[in-house]
C-alpha cells in the first residue's frame, strides 16, 4: 500500500471513529516484522498533534491473536503499572490500511538491540533497565489470569509444561537430520520438567532485547505483545536470559545489560517470587525451541516452502543453539 | 582432479567479492547478500576443516560407543541417536560420557560455522 492511501485511509478513520478532522503528517515506515508493519506518523487537528504509531496486519487470518485481544492484554499490563505504549484505537476492518490496525502512543527511545546496547554503554544504565524489566514483568505476572480476553491462548488443565514438552517432541520428529545435542537437551528437559506453576500468569512471550524500548532513563515501554498467552511466569522471566538476545555481550546474561541478579531484584521489588530451578529449566526450553526454529527454517529452504538464502543460512546457525543448550544442561 | 583455484580459495574469492558489492546491492537484498557472503565463508571453512572435524567425531563416536574403528560416521551417529532415544535411564557416567562427546562435536562444527562463539564457556546458572 503506497503512502498517500496510507494517510487517506487514517485520515478516513479518523472522521468515521472519532469524528475528528485531520491531517496525517510525517509518515514512517519503521523497519517491520514479516508478518505486521509499523507505521509512524502524527494525527495534526484542531491545534494538537498527536504522535501515534499504528500496527498493521497484513490480513486478518494470519494474525496470532486478533487485534482487539492484544490491545486488550497491553491495556490490562499498562493498568497494572507496566511500562507499555497506550493503545489509542482499535480497527479490525481492513478497508482503511488492508488489515486490521490498533493505534498506540509514540514513545521515544531505543529498540534496534546493537544500538541499544551502546546507549546502555554510553548511560551506564544498564542495570537500571534490567531492573526495570524484571519488576515490569513481576507487575504483569501479577495480573489476576482470570481478567484475560477471552481469546488469549491458555494451557489445558493450567500446565504449560507438559504441552511445551509435547510440542518439543514434534518438532523434534519433524527435522530433517536429528541434531544429537537437541535430543540430550530434550531428555535433561523431560528429566528436569518442573511441576505446573501454583498459577499460571498472563505472559508477553517475548520480552527481550530488541522488543525493548529504551531510553536515558532506562525502560520506556515493552512492545511487540503478538505472542502473550497465558502460561508460567518464567517462560518470560528466562527468555529474556538466553544468548541470542545478548548480542555478543555474553557476561551480561540479561540482554547484554545486566547480570541474572539484577533481574531477580527487580523481579522481587514487584512482587515476583523467584524460582532458580524453574528459571533454569525455561532458558533451556527457550534456547531448544530457537534451535528447532532455525533448523526449521532451513527444512523451509530445503523443501521449497519458502526459498531464501537466510532461512538457508539458519541451518548453519543450529550448532549455535546445541552449543548454548549443552552450556544449560551440564551433568 | 582439478586445477587450482582449489573449492575453498574459490568460496574465498566469492565471499571477498559479495562483501565488495554489497553497498551497490539493493536495501531490500542487503541482508541477503550479507548472508550470502557469510555463508560463502563457512563453506569455506567446512572445505577446509570439514574431513578432519568429520573423522575425529568418527573415533569420538566409536570410542563412547565401543564400536569397531572402522565403523562409518553414520551409523555411528545412528547408534547415538538410538541411545538418546531410547527412555532407559542414562547412568551418570553414561550421560557425563555423551556430553562431553557432544560438546567436542558442536565446538568442532563451530569452527566451521561460527569461530569463536565456544570461547564462551562461562554460561551463569
Amino acid at each position: 500500500m503506497s503512502l498517500p492511501s496510507v494517510t487517506e485511509g487514517l485520515a478516513a478513520w479518523f472522521a468515521d471513529e472519532r469524528g475528528e478532522t485531520v491531517t496525517i503528517e510525517n509518515v514512517y515506515q519503521s523497519s517491520a516484522g514479516a508478518r505486521r508493519r509499523n507505521l509512524l506518523f502524527d494525527a495534526v487537528g484542531d491545534g494538537k498533534v498527536e504522535r501515534l504509531v499504528a500496527t498493521v496486519m497484513p490480513t486478518a487470518e494470519i494474525e496470532l491473536s486478533d487485534v482487539g485481544t492484544e490491545a486488550a492484554v497491553r491495556e490490562l499490563a499498562a493498568d497494572a503499572g507496566v511500562a507499555t505504549p497506550r493503545i489509542r484505537g482499535v480497527c479490525a476492518d481492513a478497508t482503511y490500511l488492508g488489515g486490521p490496525f490498533f493505534l498506540s502512543e509514540r514513545l521515544d527511545g531505543e529498540t534496534i538491540p546493537r544500538r541499544v546496547l551502546r546507549l546502555v554503554e554510553r548511560e551506564g544504565n544498564g542495570e537500571t533497565v534490567v531492573r526495570q524489566l524484571g519488576t515490569a514483568l513481576a507487575r504483569l505476572h501479577s495480573v489476576d489470569a482470570a481478567k484475560a480476553p477471552a481469546k488469549l491462548i491458555r494451557p489445558p488443565d493450567d500446565d504449560p509444561i507438559a504441552p511445551m514438552l509435547e510440542r518439543m517432541r514434534e518438532l523434534m520428529a519433524e527435522q530433517l537430520q536429528a541434531e544429537p545435542a537437541f535430543v540430550y537437551g530434550l531428555r535433561w528437559l523431560e528429566d528436569n520438567a518442573p511441576a505446573k506453576p501454583e498459577r499460571c500468569a498472563i505472559v508477553h512471550g517475548d520480552a527481550r532485547n530488541g522488543n525493548l524500548i529504551i531510553g536515558e532513563q532506562g525502560l520506556v515501554g515493552i512492545l511487540d505483545w503478538e505472542g502473550a498467552h497465558i502460561g508460567d511466569p518464567f517462560d518470560d522471566v528466562a527468555w529474556p536470559c538466553t544468548r541470542m538476545w545478548r548480542f555478543g555481550e555474553d557476561q551480561l546474561t540479561v540482554g547484554g545489560m545486566a547480570r541474572v541478579p539484577v533481574l531477580r531484584e527487580g523481579y522481587e521489588a514487584g512482587g515476583g517470587v523467584w524460582d532458580d530451578e524453574r528459571f533454569r529449566w525455561w532458558r533451556a526450553l527457550g534456547t531448544l525451541r530457537w534451535g528447532l526454529g532455525l533448523a526449521g527454517q532451513a527444512a523451509q529452504h530445503i523443501d521449497g516452502r519458502f526459498r531464501s538464502i537466510v532461512m538457508a543460512g539458519s541451518g548453519r546457525r543450529v550448532s549455535e543453539l546445541a552449543y548454548d543448550l549443552l552450556l544449560l544442561v551440564r551433568p | 582432479m582439478q586445477q587450482r583455484p582449489t573449492a575453498a580459495e574459490l568460496l574465498a574469492d566469492i565471499s571477498t567479492l559479495l562483501r565488495q558489492v554489497i553497498d551497490q546491492v539493493p536495501e531490500w537484498q542487503k541482508h541477503q547478500a550479507r548472508v550470502a557472503a557469510n555463508l560463502a565463508s563457512i563453506v569455506e571453512r567446512e572445505v577446509t576443516l570439514g574431513p578432519a572435524n568429520d573423522e575425529a567425531e568418527r573415533a569420538r563416536l566409536a570410542t563412547l560407543l565401543d564400536q569397531p574403528t572402522t565403523t562409518d560416521l553414520a551409523t555411528l551417529r545412528g547408534q547415538l541417536l538410538k541411545r538418546l532415544n531410547d527412555p532407559t535411564p542414562l547412568d551418570s557416567d553414561e550421560s557425563v560420557a555423551i556430553y562431553d562427546a557432544l560438546l567436542d562435536t558442536v565446538r568442532a562444527d563451530l569452527a566451521i560455522s561460527k569461530p569463536g562463539y565456544a570461547d564462551w564457556t562461562q554460561e551463569e546458572t
